[in-house]
């Protein structure tokens, strides 16, 4: 079994309630088994005896589990509970046993290459022909449900006056594939998007998308498909270096702004500065957003497609998310999937921006 | 009564709990019933460790308010089931453990900050909040609960109020019985009661102090209103390196009975410190490590930084100066993550005790003669963390690496290292526990330490809850 690999997590973390305050489901459902010790504590039953695997409830609470790594983040040790839900649905999936809803999920994703089957992007063509080194990769959630992103970010690039091409993804990243346990579609659909990507000759490779950069820059290497020689950037990081290179410049008054953590920035790279650095130099001031730096407020993000998964945990999340939001604060976030999972779900008229459309407003 | 799920009364009981609540907040699913079958008390770990089935709760109910605790409590006293309360579910004495079946109150859901009263320094939350983030909103607002346990990312505030917890920094300002300036509770036949509004009167005796402490026994606190304080100027702290664990306790004695006022002190005896002190903060130091802390404005907080120094002085310790005094306090919380905690396989189990600075050498050696001349594969280690103007507590713990591997015997080697140690803490001048409570593990103890004084407990219990539904078989308190 895949949860063999994680026998210290799970000896660890199975008597552990250090991290419980930061389990981002467990403090909306309230459910001890929607905290890293209860799920610990069920991966150790399922690894003492393999018929535990096949229990429903068992197995619901693994895929209602947010995967934020907001918990391993705090740990002194760093253990890895994050994992241990992705090799436990590994082995869910391996057995056949996954819910009917991952199933076809799945299915859309092999079908049409993202989580909601669709086949029309909304997105403005833009880019230039030929081979520009550098490639823009625009995710499923971006070009399915927030085409702003992309369009803000590409004007950001032409007000730099830099080059670039675009690569859609019209086949899955991988990234979804392989937070919903199927491990060899992930691979597959890796390999395929970094025959894609190498064949547009870039050198340099932005997304707008968390998980899509996560997956570039840490999954691939793993599944055999390392992005060598190509320099992976997140859009914030990008943005960042090219006010600090004087390539653009902030326009207007300053504006008040909370900027709310991705999951997969902060929690799976260390990355918490350029946001905020890229955001300051458009001249925004930013109010830190909630009580506290180490919350996940990023609506599920770490499952990438949790919005598909669990719709009903989404105003639940939203919920808190509101509750810990200052009165009046415009939210700025640097994860289509959690702007789009805020903005979709009901529950307020507050709206969220993405980096890129809060900054191409504000360059000259 | 314990439920089986398959008959009618179960379907019953759900269907009556379910109008109550709403079904979401009704549970009987498997991965829930686990969670809430173990707490951090070590039988139920060792348990689930060796593959044994635990027993665990028919239902797990998430009431959202008062009243709705309420309508839990008379459905419970209707048909006659166990009603036990669950915070965080981090206790160590096994108190919120559903011994006899019946329904687990998990309180998390009440988790609301009602008010911050900026004038008389107080926040009125509901009880079931996380304590961090309690502290979190509460920094936020400029203030601080001063409250700052081991436990305070895992536990809940009612789970302090159940069990007299306290923080790392209690000298100064407390444990929670002193913290909490008034409650409201339900008691178990679903009255929603309040205590006075102030925790200082001559109104009667202190209602409020009669909850505090009684671990779900007598009623579930939903409501409390809580001191705040401005953050501190400053903290600093200092470290010294005693030759014995007496010279150490001397100066730590005279420290608070010249009437200083440390944040906190905290004495490592030296099994401890060539330990734990050693691992965790990497000081490799032989003797006693002696810690405090002052906080404040900063012209004070030296002045008595100096008056404390100049007494520890007295014993010619080595000074480890402020560094390793800051150390252990930016470590504190280390020291209980895996894998620095103790875990499985070994047994462990903390001996916490409190008694005046007259008895607490005695009670310390008393528990470690009794620890390590009866059971020589114990190891025993201490320290005093918790200091009064009057003495103060020692958390003294014994480790088994390797306990017997059949479970019964494991466990009543555990037991037994608990009676006898606690029984010659008592005879002392010692008590059965100075914060964790008393729960399931040390009930037993309760008649003896308490004597005549029991019966007017278990009368007060037996009025207030007729039925016996509030968490039956704890605090030495009659089971199902």
């Amino acid at each position: 079994m895949n949860i063999e690999n994680y026998k210290d997590v799970i000896s660890a973390c199975r008597f552990c309630f250090m991290c419980r305050h930061l389990a981002t489901i467990g403090n909306v459902s309230f459910k001890e088994s929607d905290t890293p010790r209860g799920r610990a504590l069920i991966a150790d039953k399922v690894l003492k005896d393999k018929q535990h695997l096949k229990n429903q409830d068992y197995i619901d609470c693994f895929y209602r589990a947010e995967l934020s790594a907001a918990s391993r983040k705090h740990c002194v040790s760093s253990y890895d509970e994050a994992s241990l839900v992705r090799a436990m649905r590994e082995d869910i999936v391996d057995a056949g046993l996954e819910p009917e809803k991952v199933k076809k999920i799945a299915e859309a994703l092999r079908q049409s290459g993202n989580p909601f089957g669709a086949t029309e992007a909304g997105i403005k063509e833009k880019g230039t022909k030929g081979k520009p080194a550098l490639l823009y990769y625009i995710d499923a959630y971006t070009l399915y449900k927030e085409p702003k992103i992309a369009e803000s970010f590409m004007a950001i690039l032409e007000k730099a006056g830099l080059e670039f091409s675009v690569l859609k993804e019209i086949e899955s990243s991988g990234k979804a594939f392989s937070c919903m346990g199927y491990r060899k579609e992930a691979a597959a659909a890796a390999a395929k998007t970094l025959s894609a990507i190498r064949k547009t000759g870039c050198t340099t490779l932005v997304t707008s998308c968390p998980a899509s950069f996560d997956a570039f820059k840490n999954d691939y290497q793993k599944q055999g498909a390392a992005l060598d020689g190509i320099e992976i950037l997140h859009s914030s990081q990008f943005i960042a270096e090219l006010f600090k290179n004087k390539k653009l410049k902030a326009a207007g008054k300053t504006v008040k702004i909370s900027y709310i953590d991705s999951d997969y920035l902060k929690n799976y790279n260390s990355i918490t500065e350029a946001p905020r650095k890229a955001l300051e130099a458009a001249g925004f001031e930013l109010v830190e957003f909630g009580s506290n730096t180490e919350e996940s407020y990023a609506m599920g993000e770490g499952s990438v497609v949790y919005d598909q998964v669990n719709p009903e945990l989404l105003p639940k999340l939203k919920g808190r998310l509101l509750e810990k939001s200052n009165p009046g604060q415009e939210i700025v976030s640097a994860s289509p999937y959690t702007k789009y999972a805020f903005n979709s779900t009901p529950g307020s008229t507050l709206k969220m921006r993405s980096l890129e459309e809060a900054i191409a407003g504000r360059i000259s | 009564m314990q439920t089986s799920r398959d008959n009618y009364v179960f379907e019953m009981i759900r269907s009556e709990l379910s109008w109550a609540l709403g079904d979401e907040y009704v549970q009987s699913g498997d991965a829930d019933k686990l969670g809430h079958s173990i707490d951090y008390y070590w039988v139920p770990e060792l348990w689930h460790d060796r593959g044994e089935k635990l027993p665990g709760p028919d239902f797990i109910v998430h009431p959202g308010t008062a009243q709705e605790v309420s309508e839990v409590l008379k459905i419970a006293n209707k048909h006659k089931i166990p009603v036990t309360p669950w915070g965080g579910g981090s206790g160590s004495q096994g108190g919120a453990l559903p011994i006899y079946g019946g329904i687990a109150l998990d309180t998390k859901r009440m988790d609301k900050i009602i008010e911050i009263d900026p004038l008389s320094m107080s926040v009125t939350v509901e009880t079931g909040i996380n304590t961090q983030h309690l502290e979190w909103e509460i920094e936020k607002a400029g203030y601080s609960t001063m409250h700052f346990p081991a436990s305070i990312a895992c536990a809940t505030l009612g789970g302090f109020i159940a069990h007299r917890g306290t923080g790392v920094l209690s000298t100064k300002y407390g444990k929670i019985e002193d913290m909490i300036m008034s409650m409201e509770i339900v008691t178990p036949t679903g009255e929603i009661i309040n205590t006075l509004p102030v925790p200082r009167h001559a109104s009667g005796p202190d209602l409020a102090q009669l909850f505090l402490g009684s671990e779900g026994t007598l009623g579930v606190v939903t409501k409390a209103t809580m001191k705040i304080h401005p953050i501190p100027e400053c903290r600093k702290f200092h470290a010294f390196l005693f030759k014995t664990m007496h010279e150490a306790m001397a100066a730590g004695a005279k420290i608070m009975t010249s009437r200083l006022h440390p944040c906190v002190i905290r004495l490592y005896d030296e099994a401890e410190t060539a330990k734990l002190i050693k691992r965790v903060l990497g000081i490799d130091k032989q003797g006693a490590y002696l810690v405090f802390g002052f906080d404040g404005p900063e012209g004070i907080v030296d002045l008595e930084m100096k008056y404390a120094c100049a007494i520890c002085s007295e014993q010619n310790p080595e000074d480890l100066g402020t560094e390793m005094g800051q150390t252990w306090w930016d470590h504190r919380y280390k020291f209980f993550y895996p894998p620095y905690m103790f875990h499985m396989p070994q047994a462990f189990g903390t001996l916490d005790t409190v008694a005046t600075f007259a008895n607490i050498e005695n009670v310390y050696w008393a528990m470690k003669k009794t620890v390590t001349e009866n059971f020589p594969q114990a190891t025993f280690i201490g320290h005093f963390s918790h200091w009064y103007e009057w003495g103060c507590m020692l958390y003294a713990r014994f480790i088994i690496d390797e306990p017997p591997k059949d479970s019964r015997e494991a466990i009543a080697l555990y037991n037994k290292i608990w009676d006898m140690a606690i029984r010659a803490a008592i005879k002392e001048g010692g008590v059965i526990n100075e914060h964790h409570g008393v729960g399931l593990k040390l009930g037993r103890i309760m008649k003896d330490l308490y004597g005549p004084a029991f019966k007017v407990l278990s009368e007060i219990k037996e009025t207030l809850d007729p039925n016996n539904i509030m968490n039956p078989g704890k605090m030495g308190f009659k089971g199902v």
